[in-house]
């Protein structure tokens, strides 16, 4: 009865406060332009207004236009779950629990680009194609990641997986598993999410089409997705499994704060990439986690 | 029970081949074959017990011995399986009325060649393995040459031809070098003798050729293309397992030369980069998938070589794991491939074309083929909560747990990181495939008045759809029956089931199916209730938007395309825009059989590539004499550094 | 000491991969200016505790020769022949950044099978200087900009002073010596090259000298 009421707070949990995510972002992005910005809790609101509309739907689509965004949302939603925090624990932990996780960040992925590709535009092609050849390269960053982790720690569980890394390997760790968040998410620079320009776009012209409650579905994952890679990254990085419980839900809260507040300040303070040099920066981030991993396999140098 | 499942299975096989002209009796025969032959193999590997008969018939010079065990009952299984169920798909799919001449024939090959994969599987005699293994090619070759009136197919049967003959060379040294070694052809366990080691090298040309592994697999993609869909479905799913079992099989029973387990887990590595990197690249389905399978054996060998590794090494839970992966891989493959490639064989059947740039919005049309073909798609690329993931993870699980150890297992990491990306790359070769063919407009004239194909058609794909949701949400049954298998392989690890969480990912698994399934409903309801409008798709404001501008497989593969053009060397035929109310443009891109046409043709020509070659060292251009140079000085360093050790 | 050492020399090869995977030339030229710092900076770490003014004065001198000297003057070069980017190089930059990462895990690899002195065992300054040079020859090799190339021999020069300071305790003034005829060459050849190329091809484009070939 507790794990299952363990398990209905951890949804409750991810649910209600993803949303603040980017809400906070915009913030800092307004804050550093000098404006007053939309509310912390915008998100909410146009998740509200989503939800109450009907759905234009482009004559060439199949249902699947409006399964794909439900099930990718349950995916990102899965994932999210089997993530521990920090001293809470996971609810569910079993060996290779976190390869379950960034697979089932792929078939969100599928499924974004299946209905993307539904309403036969190019535009939504584009980004389509996109989304899944820069998946390729942030996937094996976040697979180097989980190398770094797996060699550091001996386990392949994320339950016991977090387990304390040298300064170092650490800060540079933090700093790929940041790239691949930008990418991941569709962050400047990698890809804008205010642009209108929808010839340089990857996530936002993906959903072009999309309306009313499965858009909300969509924007919703996203804001779960950041902060399920916020939570990632912090717990990588950070050695909060030696922290007592109430102190590591703090830090962690923090750390994902952190994270969120640089995000904005990286979106503030430079340009999006050109799309050539996209897979240059992906690579760097690569590279970043390539270097944890050799280090922490050799232990000292 | 075995003993006469089996002999029903021939028996009928034998009558098939006889009746191929005619159809209902055929189809009942071939049924009753595959079904007993299923029988037979569910029994050995539920009970766990193998079969054997030895008989004082002899057959060129040599006592029949045929015996089954749970490895090759595995591999029994699906020859089985897909050889009933394309049986029943070619009923519909080359029918008498359009192909009254090859029909008939295609029939009794494919009795042929299911009887004699079973042969294969069965034979404990290494003479006899090998008739049967030529028996299988043969009927492999006139399969695929079905449709003999296309140049294409009779210069892909060809190559078939040569490259098997070329593999099947090789095993013939490798069985009379066996049979020289030890005295005799029967075959089995000969753990204790190193000095066999060597042979290994032998089988794994030999089988490699067959089970497609790069650079070995020149011959598969147009086999694989131009055959009939039911033999594509055949040959991808079982005749390249053959191969898998080749190397399993013998691996197992006679001892491996150190670095065995690094030069397959290498192998396995490349074969599945080349084969989803050429995969992405392919404007025909049907070559896509082929691709597809040299990915897919790729993956397979990992999981293999990773398991010859912990052999050699003693480390049973990572051996154990990987090998369960690999094994069950081969089964899960043949599940989603014969799939795929039923559902390639109806596009082309509604529509006439493998060319998904003249597809398009078929889901309208072909509903079933769409969701059963999408099925497909999300299994082959790994993906949760069906069948694809469940092996994929075992082998991964296996790479992680040699990564957790250190020590000695450096190498594995790159296969981690091939894996990974090899991964995402079939995500994105799917997506591209069931998205171009069956999303958006059609494209062309031909996808316009497509129809669904038929019962027989859609209930050989819906059979593997079910099992792929079987083993994706029980894997706990089917990795039992690959532990079977894993006690036959090497007696060492038959203690202890391998170590895999089945039930956790089990229940994982169900419980996000229940959830899909439940978003799903809820999503459609929920749109339905608010109310639909259907409009154009509003392409940002464009007010026209055709058909023709959307994305195609090649755009939408563009960027990896691009990322690989240094190993994929595409064709290019480029003529740009010019002037201000430009007439025309044109941009081609087609990828060439590269590894064959720009790769084992040209070698043909070495020497005379070698002398000129000599010639060109003399250039002029200061980056590569300071290359020289530098590798000078690095082989210099390199001597006095052995010099010094 | 020896954490002061890895840092410094881990920085250094930080900068190989920003210098391998820039496309502009004022970054590049910034990395190797970097680079010198930091290197110029290492025989202070190693020698430490007893440190003397011919130490110091040293340090100083390698300091401007190599983080300010140089670098100024490619820029110069750079502003004079009126580019900033390298455009066209032979390796790509993804490519480039690769085998840089390569070059540097084989460097630590190799150099864990080198039979050296314990003090220097445990510590990046072998791989460092291995690193070093292996960059330095990937961008000589693969860039076309005479400056980037200038860049790249400056890289490989930093590799080789380097692994001179393995001899610092042994052999310091030679070595002193040594570290200042080789920034004294560098800048006379660096200098010659880029205003001769300049002078008589218009250009910085070390492609076109292929023309000289017969």
């Amino acid at each position: 009865m507790s794990a299952m009421l363990d398990l209905s707070l951890r949804l409750l949990a991810w649910l209600v406060l993803a949303p603040l995510v980017p809400g906070v972002i915009n913030k800092v992005k307004a804050w550093v332009a000098g404006r007053q910005g939309p509310p912390v809790l915008q998100l909410y609101f146009d998740l509200a207004r989503l939800w109450r509309k009907g759905v234009v739907v482009s004559t060439l689509a199949s249902p699947g236009f409006v399964i794909a965004p439900a099930v990718a949302w349950v995916a990102v939603v899965g994932a999210a779950l089997l993530l521990p925090l920090a001293g809470a624990g996971a609810p569910a932990s079993f060996d290779g629990d976190v390869l379950l996780l960034v697979y089932l960040l792929a078939l969100a992925r599928f499924c974004t680009a299946w209905g993307a590709m539904e309403t036969g535009s190019a535009f939504e092609g584009m980004g389509a194609a996109r989304e899944v050849s820069y998946a390729v390269l942030a996937e094996v960053g976040i697979i180097t990641a989980v190398l770094t982790l797996v060699v550091q720690s001996g386990s392949i569980s994320l339950a016991t997986m977090f387990a304390p890394l040298p300064g170092p390997s650490s800060a540079l760790l933090a700093v790929g598993l940041f790239i691949i968040l930008l990418a991941e998410n569709c962050r400047v620079p990698f890809d804008d999410p205010n642009t209108h320009l929808e010839l340089t776009m990857i996530h936002e012209v993906m959903v072009l089409d999309h309306s009313g409650p499965p858009l909300a579905m969509i924007l919703h994952g996203a804001s779960v997705k950041l902060m399920l890679f916020a939570v990632l990254l912090a717990q990588a990085v950070l050695p909060l499994s030696e922290l007592p419980l109430p102190a590591s839900m703090g830090v962690l809260a923090l750390a994902v704060l952190l994270t969120t507040v640089a995000v904005g300040l990286v979106e503030s303070l430079t340009a999006r990439l050109a799309f050539r040099r996209v897979p240059l920066l992906l690579t760097i981030g690569f590279l970043f986690c390539l270097f944890p991993l050799l280090l922490t396999w050799m232990g000292d140098i | 029970m075995t003993s006469a499942l089996l002999g029903a299975a021939a028996l009928a096989l034998v009558l098939a081949c006889a009746l191929g002209a005619r159809p209902r009796l055929w189809l009942g025969l071939n049924s009753l074959g595959t079904l007993s032959g299923l029988g037979a193999a569910a029994s050995v590997l539920t009970g766990g017990r193998g079969w054997a008969l030895k008989s004082a018939l002899s057959l060129g010079g040599e006592n029949v011995f045929l015996a089954l065990d749970a490895l090759s009952a595995l591999f029994l299984t699906l020859v089985c399986l897909t050889g009933g169920l394309g049986a029943l798909y070619a009923s519909e799919y080359w029918p008498d009325d359009h192909f009254p001449g090859s029909a008939p024939r295609g029939r009794s090959w494919w009795s042929a060649l299911v009887l004699s994969m079973g042969l294969v599987l069965t034979c404990a005699n290494g003479l006899h393995f090998l008739f049967a293994w030529e028996a299988f090619a043969l009927s492999a070759y006139f399969l695929i040459t079905l449709d003999r009136e296309r140049s294409e197919v009779r210069r892909a049967g060809w190559l078939y031809l040569a490259a098997s003959h070329a593999g099947t060379m090789a095993l013939f040294a490798f069985f009379s070098a066996l049979a020289a070694g030890v005295g005799t052809w029967d075959l089995g366990p000969l753990r204790d003798r190193p000095d066999l080691a060597p042979l290994f090298w032998l089988a794994l040309m030999g089988f490699g050729v067959k089970a497609g592994m790069f650079p070995l697999h020149i011959w598969l993609p147009s086999a694989h293309a131009g055959s009939p869909s039911h033999v594509s479905a055949i040959m991808s799913g079982v005749a390249v397992k053959m191969g898998v079992y080749g190397i399993v099989r013998f691996s197992g029973w006679l001892p491996v030369p150190d670095g065995a387990g690094w030069t397959v887990l290498g192998i396995g590595c490349a074969s599945a980069l080349v084969g989803i990197v050429f995969a992405m690249a392919q404007n025909d389905i049907k070559r896509l998938l082929a691709y597809c399978t040299v990915e897919n054996v790729g993956i397979i060998l990992i999981g293999l070589g990773l398991a010859l590794l912990a052999a050699a090494h003693g480390h049973p839970v990572w051996g154990q794991v990987a090998l369960a992966g690999s094994l069950l891989h081969v089964f899960n493959h043949c599940l989603f491939k014969s799939l795929l490639f039923f559902g390639a064989g109806s596009v082309l059947h509604a529509t006439g074309t493998r060319d998904m740039s003249r597809l398009g919005g078929l889901w309208r049309t072909m509903p079933w083929t769409a969701a059963l073909f999408a099925m497909g798609a999300v299994a082959v690329s790994g993906l949760p909560p069906l069948n694809g993931f469940v092996s994929e993870w075992a082998i991964y699980q296996g790479l992680l747990k040699a990564v957790a150890q250190k020590g000695e297992t450096f190498g594995v990491l790159p296969a981690v990181i091939v894996l990974a990306g090899t991964g995402a790359l079939a995500l994105g070769a799917f997506a591209k495939a069931s998205a171009i063919v069956f999303l958006g407009a059609p494209r062309g004239k031909t996808s316009g008045h497509a129809a669904e194909c038929g019962p027989a058609m859609r209930a050989a794909m819906l059979v593997p759809a079910a099992l792929m949701l079987c083993v994706g949400l029980m894997p706990g049954y089917f990795l039992n029956m690959v532990q079977a298998c894993i006690a036959a392989w090497t007696p060492q690890w038959a203690a202890s089931a391998p170590p895999i969480p089945a039930r956790a990912i089990g229940g994982a698994h169900t419980a996000l199916a229940c959830a899909l399934v439940a978003a799903a409903v809820f999503a459609l309801r929920k749109v339905r209730a608010g109310g639909i409008r259907r409009g154009p798709t509003w392409d940002c404001g464009y007010a026209a938007p055709t058909a023709h501008m959307q994305y195609t497989g090649g755009s939408f593969a563009g960027i990896v395309t691009g990322w690989f053009r240094w190993a994929l060397r595409p064709d290019r035929r480029i003529r740009r825009v010019r002037g201000y109310f430009p007439e025309s443009a044109l941009a081609l891109e087609r990828v060439p059989e590269t590894v064959l046409e720009k790769g084992v043709g040209p070698a043909a020509r070495v020497v005379m590539l070698l002398a000129d070659a000599a010639r060109g060292l003399q250039h002029g251009r200061l980056h590569l004499y300071i290359l020289y140079v530098f590798l000078g000085v690095t082989a210099l360093g390199m001597l006095v550094f052995q010099g010094g050790m | 000491m020896n954490d002061y050492l890895n840092l410094l020399i881990g920085l250094a090869m930080g900068l190989n991969l920003l210098a391998l995977g820039t496309s502009r030339l004022p970054v590049l030229i910034r990395a190797v200016g970097a680079q010198g710092v930091l290197l110029g900076l290492v025989p202070l770490v190693l020698e430490a505790h007893e440190l003397d003014w011919r130490l110091v004065l040293i340090t100083l001198a390698t300091v401007a020769g190599k983080g300010f000297l140089i670098p100024g003057l490619l820029h110069r070069a750079m502003r004079t022949a009126n580019i900033a980017r390298e455009l066209e190089p032979y390796i790509a930059y993804i490519p480039s950044l690769l085998l840089g990462a390569g070059a540097t895990i084989a460097a630590v690899a190799l150099a864990r099978h080198l039979p050296l002195l314990p003090e220097h065992a445990g510590t990046l300054h072998v791989p460092g200087a291995i690193a070093l040079i292996l960059t330095g020859f990937i961008l000589l090799i693969g860039r076309t900009k005479a400056i980037s190339q200038v860049c790249g021999y400056l890289i490989l020069e930093n590799g080789i002073y380097l692994a001179g300071l393995l001899l610092i305790r042994s052999t310091p003034i030679l070595v002193e010596f040594g570290i200042l005829l080789d920034v004294t060459v560098g800048i006379f050849v660096i200098g010659i090259i880029v205003d001769r190329i300049q002078r008589a091809f218009d250009s910085l484009d070390t492609r076109k000298l292929t023309a000289l070939h017969e």
